[in-house]
């Protein structure tokens, strides 16, 4: 309960310093909201009313407060290109379509490396752990935008499986919109399940090398039952810090996967915003991302901790 | 006697990319139904490797290239995998050298005892519970019932090798495997091992093969004796004979005793006096950590050394003995009293050679290095002194070119203490400087650093937890019990009359000479849980402890005589019982 | 000690693989077979031939002059980065797992904050305050290696400080920038170098995605990943111009993954 305390505290410290961070950067960005509504061509006097008005000549922190404030309701102003839509609104819209390409990619990934894995470092030194090693090791520099291309390619454009471009939503068909995200979803994954599965077969094989291993095959146990009664256990552990950074890498991922296959999520609405100057939009999916990936880092403490007999202990 | 296990020309090896790598040449020995024998020789004898194969559990690069290993008239060598398994925790069970690394550490230990019973019996959840418990209190484990659900990070290394103990008898084998069971332990740990493993033999009548470097374990435990060098049988016989009167070469190195010091300093001139030192430790290094927690470390001792003498430190391990010389040698800062000292910069020589010479760095380079920093600066006259040290320390010139990796445990021990010696100093404090290395190496190294110590009038601070060593070399001891000094004496009359309750069980727990550990009872080592800050350390522990002891902390009184003081912190003052 | 000889097949191949690219890249600098932004609208979207050896793109520019171009802009980016990072991490990573204390707790929690997210992501949110281009991106992606750097170094430095060779120089009088310099310093090449492989590997592709988006190497400079996303328009009638600079980039990432992995057994 007290390493839970701790951690909970820590993370709100964390995300508190994040989100101060980049009110900050993106505060010092020359051109602010005012020029942006008024146009380039408002007199000095316009622009100067109507910064007064919407507190943008405040002080730094008190500008921090009043948005961290609207930011725990949802708020995050307006966007300028496209024409004051609330950015919640855009976010709303957006959100659970990554959340959705993002859990199919975990999903895909989660399924495929553990096994992959455990065969990898079963059969270690043989034939079969050198072909996966292989395999691994070549799907890992396959960048995922790159692979999202072959995938359009083979499957879009020369098998027709699906219409690149023609994204379905998820309020016209559920299952249409699953069947066109699993090519991104793949596309997302793939380097990353190699990295998994390099990652546990390294944790397994150094857990085989460790002295309780003799002990456990001391008495009389199958090679097998030491593998699933006693390593595995020991190997999964630092796996689990390994995942919260793969679910890091997803979103990493998403963003770009959206923008090849024209998926209308989080990602694209970044680039977009990027490109066109639109910093509501751009701070508010940067707060959001940022928190994702914090939190997440939070639970896994906190799962390590219940997997882990010794953390408590330190 | 009829014979359980028999072993005939057994021959293993590696395939390597080298060549093949002969670690077993056609040894052959058996082992009577209720006989303790014990293998000893250095490491790379081949002891642990004969305890593998009979367990199968060589690595999968090894080769058993010919011979037959008969237990109860069946082959093991021939037998299938699922045979085996049978045999594995069920028939022969073994206990391994590391309590800490060998239990699974994220299982719970009642699991872990319990599991041979689940492989080998068709007993239920609630007969295995009861048999688990039964086994933990036959080891004289504490509350059983509670300590089943715990982990092995929170047993002490003793309790931990108890429950090792606990797992492989549990299914009543008819031979236990025990390699190097004590090795990892404090002596007076060892002692309650030792005596667990002896009465556990003499209720069950269960054969025993029991491996160690160390002869005098082995003397006081076992039987029969093998000794093992490079892969060879080279003598075998009663254990108590063969160690007193050996016959061959090897055996002879072996039990060559350790050197003895003759030197006697003339006058006590201190060139070190600390007055009331404390050292703490920084446990809570967190930022954000509420409590900054301060261990204390060493608990206001002073002492005197002096010129030309070799000082032993002695007690058990986490009493503050190493910290004591890291302090002394600047390594450690954070502490109050007063240290003086009539030399310049104390040298250090370390416990584990491999890791005191820079992996990175040519010897040539290491040795130049305290010269470059005391302001040599001709390379020339440098070198011309490296390669003096060289010859002194008993390696050539040669040397120079070579990396740490290259040198065995000896050699580099020997460059440690040529560094601390090129760094122009005439105290050194060496720590546990031979506990890594085998036997015979051992007293070759004791005999360089008691040459050094008389040629150049080195004065030394020895620190050791093995007490026939520092009875060897030393000309005074000190005993350290939780950082304080419990007694301090002269050699001679510490061992033969120590006043110091904790001293004596240390003394009673050496194993030399003809004594054999005789069968523990099943409550050993009882102790109270009352502490109390105010009262003496030791109380806890203390077989003589009287209320006095718990409240008040007894002070340094001298019970010898003022020309040859004999310091100790004790109200009763014990005389030899 | 029993050293198993082993052939580092990974470490050749991997040194073989990044010599030839680098080559490749480095003539580009000087010598390609066309110009790098010549057109010639009488060889638009041409497969590969003798002529052009990756064949040529919608505007008839010839892909292999463009992707040796592009691949020298890559190495550049990914070796500023990489340098950047190793040397302000070294000194952070060595000084503070040295010296310990409250800078180094404050500094490694945000290390660990930075860690936590991938480069890419951090990448973009760099650009998108300091605006796209090749100095911004080795920039950005310059700062955000120094923490993967310090991380490594002052782990080593960690655990080389309580070794005893350590405690030997400080018993002998070496001050402690002698020690973390000159003793404990040489002891950690290995590992360095393995992260500067996995730095290399990583800014390829976060120079590859930033292009690709759009955000790094501006047009008409040849960039590999902006080459990419103009070849997905053509896709289905020249798939060759997406695959030429698609495998240049997987094998300039294999090369150095291989590398690092052979550093790592070797170590």
């Amino acid at each position: 309960m007290k390493y839970f305390i701790k951690k909970l505290i820590t993370l709100i410290i964390t995300l508190l310093f994040i989100s101060m961070l980049t009110f900050a950067a993106f505060s010092v960005i020359p051109g602010d909201a005012s020029l942006t509504k008024l146009g380039t061509d408002a007199s000095p006097e316009q622009v100067e009313a109507l910064r007064e008005q919407m507190g943008l000549n405040d002080p730094m922190p008190v500008r921090y407060v009043r948005w961290l404030k609207d930011a725990l309701r949802g708020d995050f102003g307006e966007s300028y290109q496209y024409n004051g839509t609330a950015v919640s609104e855009l976010l709303a819209q957006r959100l659970p379509v990554t959340v959705v390409l993002s859990v199919m990619a975990l999903i895909i990934i989660l399924a495929l490396s553990i096994p992959l894995g455990i065969i990898s470092a079963k059969h270690s030194g043989k034939w079969l752990d050198t072909f996966i090693s292989q395999v691994t090791q070549i799907t890992m520099a396959i960048p995922a935008f790159f692979l999202g291309i072959l995938l359009t390619y083979i499957f879009g454009l020369v098998l027709q499986w699906f219409q690149p471009g023609k994204f379905v939503g998820l309020d016209e068909s559920v299952s249409g919109c699953l069947k066109y995200l699993i090519y991104p979803a793949i596309a997302i994954a793939l380097p990353k399940i190699a990295m998994v599965v390099k990652f546990l077969r390294n944790s397994v094989l150094s857990e085989v090398k460790k002295d309780y291993v003799r002990t456990a095959y001391s008495k009389g146990n199958t090679k097998n039952g030491v593998l699933y009664k006693h390593v595995l256990k020991n190997a999964l552990i630092p796996v689990i810090t390994f995942v919260a950074l793969i679910i890091a890498e997803i979103l990493a991922g998403s963003i770009i996967v959206e923008q090849v296959f024209s998926v209308p999520g989080m990602g694209r609405l970044l680039i977009s915003s990027i490109s066109n100057r639109d910093y509501p939009v751009v701070q508010a999916i940067v707060t959001y991302i940022t928190a994702i990936v914090v939190i997440i880092n939070f639970i896994v403490d906190i799962l390590y901790q219940l997997v882990d007999p010794r953390v408590n202990a330190q | 006697m009829k014979n359980i296990l028999e072993i005939k020309d057994l021959t293993v090896g590696f395939c390597e990319n080298t060549g093949w790598h002969q670690v077993l040449n056609k040894i052959s020995f058996d082992i009577g139904e209720g006989e303790i024998v014990g293998i000893v020789g250095e490491s790379g004898s081949g002891k642990s490797m004969t305890a593998l194969t009979i367990m199968h559990l060589l690595a999968e690069n090894a080769v058993i290239k010919e011979g037959e290993i008969l237990f109860d008239g069946q082959d093991l060598l021939k037998c299938g995998d699922d045979r085996m398994r049978c045999v594995q925790g069920n028939d022969i069970s073994m206990i391994f050298q590391e309590p800490m690394t060998s239990l699974n550490p994220v299982q719970k230990i009642g699991t872990q005892i319990g599991e041979a019973l689940r492989l080998h019996t068709n007993l239920n959840n609630d007969e295995i519970q009861k048999r688990v418990i039964e086994s933990m209190e036959n080891v004289g484990l504490p509350k059983p019932a509670e300590l089943a659900g715990k982990y092995p990070y929170q047993l002490s290394g003793g309790m931990r090798q108890r429950v090792m103990i606990a797992m492989a008898s549990i299914c009543s084998p008819k031979l236990l495997i025990a390699d190097e069971p004590t090795t990892a332990l404090d002596v007076t740990v060892q002692m309650q091992i030792l005596k667990l493993l002896r009465r556990f033999h003499d209720e069950t009548g269960t054969s025993i093969l029991f491996i160690s470097h160390d002869l005098n374990v082995v003397r006081a435990l076992c039987d029969r004796v093998i000794v093992m060098y490079r892969g060879d049988i080279v003598e075998t016989g009663d254990a108590v004979e063969v160690l007193r009167h050996p016959k061959h070469d090897y055996t002879k190195t072996l039990v060559a005793a350790i050197p003895k010091n003759t030197n006697v300093p003339v006058e006590k001139n201190p060139v070190v006096s600390v007055k009331n030192l404390n050292v703490y430790y920084n446990e809570g290094r967190h930022l954000f950590s509420a409590s900054k927690k301060k261990k204390h470390v060493i608990k206001n001792i002073s002492f005197d050394i002096y010129d030309g003498e070799i000082l032993g430190v002695v007690g058990e391990s986490g009493c503050g003995k190493s910290t004591l010389g890291k302090t002394l040698t600047g390594l450690n800062r954070d502490y109050t009293g007063e240290i003086t000292m009539a030399c310049k910069r104390p040298q250090m020589v370390f416990q584990d050679p491999f890791g005191s010479l820079n992996p990175a760095k040519k010897l040539g380079w290491i040795m130049e290095e305290p010269l470059k920093l005391s302001g040599i600066r001709d390379k020339k006259s440098r070198i011309a002194m490296v390669d003096q040290m060289l010859c002194q320390i008993g390696l050539d010139e040669s040397y120079k070119n070579r990396y740490a990796h290259e040198l065995s445990g000896g050699q580099r021990q020997r460059v440690s203490i040529g560094l601390a010696l090129l760094a122009g100093t005439k105290f050194i404090v060496a720590d546990e400087p031979v506990s890594a290395l085998d036997v015979t190496v051992q007293s070759q190294i004791l005999d360089l650093i008691l040459d050094i110590h008389q040629k150049q009038n080195v004065t030394m601070m020895f620190i050791s937890h093995d007490l026939n060593v520092v009875r060897g070399i030393c000309h005074r001891v000190i005993v350290m019990y939780l950082g304080e000094i419990v007694e301090v004496a002269e050699v001679h009359e510490i061992y033969e009359h120590p006043r110091h309750p904790y001293t004596q069980l240390l003394l009673k727990a050496i194993l030399n000479g003809d004594g054999r550990v005789p069968a523990g009872t099943k409550n050993s080592g009882k102790t109270t849980e009352e502490v109390n800050n105010e009262g003496c350390a030791y109380y806890p522990r203390c077989p003589y402890h009287s209320d006095e002891c718990l409240f008040h902390r007894p002070e340094m009184k001298n019970a010898g005589t003022d020309k040859n003081p004999h310091l100790v912190k004790c109200y009763h003052m014990l005389t030899v019982d | 000690m029993k050293v198993k000889k082993k052939h580092n097949y990974n470490l050749i191949i991997g040194c073989v693989l990044t010599g030839i690219l680098l080559l490749m890249a480095i003539i580009g600098q000087f010598w390609t077979p066309y110009g790098e932004t010549e057109m010639n609208a009488a060889a638009k979207n041409m497969g590969p031939s003798l002529a052009h050896l990756m064949g040529t793109d919608n505007f008839g520019r010839d892909i292999f002059s463009r992707v040796m171009i592009g691949s020298g802009n890559t190495f550049l980016v990914a070796l500023c980065t990489v340098a950047i990072g190793a040397v302000f991490g070294t000194i952070i990573g060595a000084l503070t797992g040295y010296f310990g204390g409250w800078i180094d707790e404050v500094i490694m929690r945000i290390n660990d904050v930075i860690l936590s997210f991938p480069s890419i992501l951090l990448a973009l949110i760099f650009i998108s305050l300091l605006g796209g281009g090749t100095y911004n991106i080795i920039l950005a992606l310059g700062v955000l290696f120094i923490p993967s750097f310090a991380r490594i170094v002052r782990s080593e430095m960690i655990r080389c400080r309580d070794l005893d060779f350590v405690r030997s120089a400080k018993v002998m009088g070496a001050k402690s920038f002698r020690i973390i310099f000159v003793h404990i310093l040489p002891n950690t090449w290995v590992s360095m170098l393995t992260a500067a492989m996995i730095g290399f590997n990583n800014a390829v592709l976060a120079e590859a995605s930033m292009s690709y988006l759009g955000l790094g190497v501006q047009p008409p400079q040849a960039s590999l990943g902006r080459m990419l996303s103009e070849a997905q328009s053509y896709l289905f009638n020249a798939p060759w111009y997406a695959i030429a600079p698609g495998i240049v980039i997987i094998l300039i990432i294999l090369g150095f993954s291989m590398i690092s992995e052979g550093l790592r057994k070797i170590s």
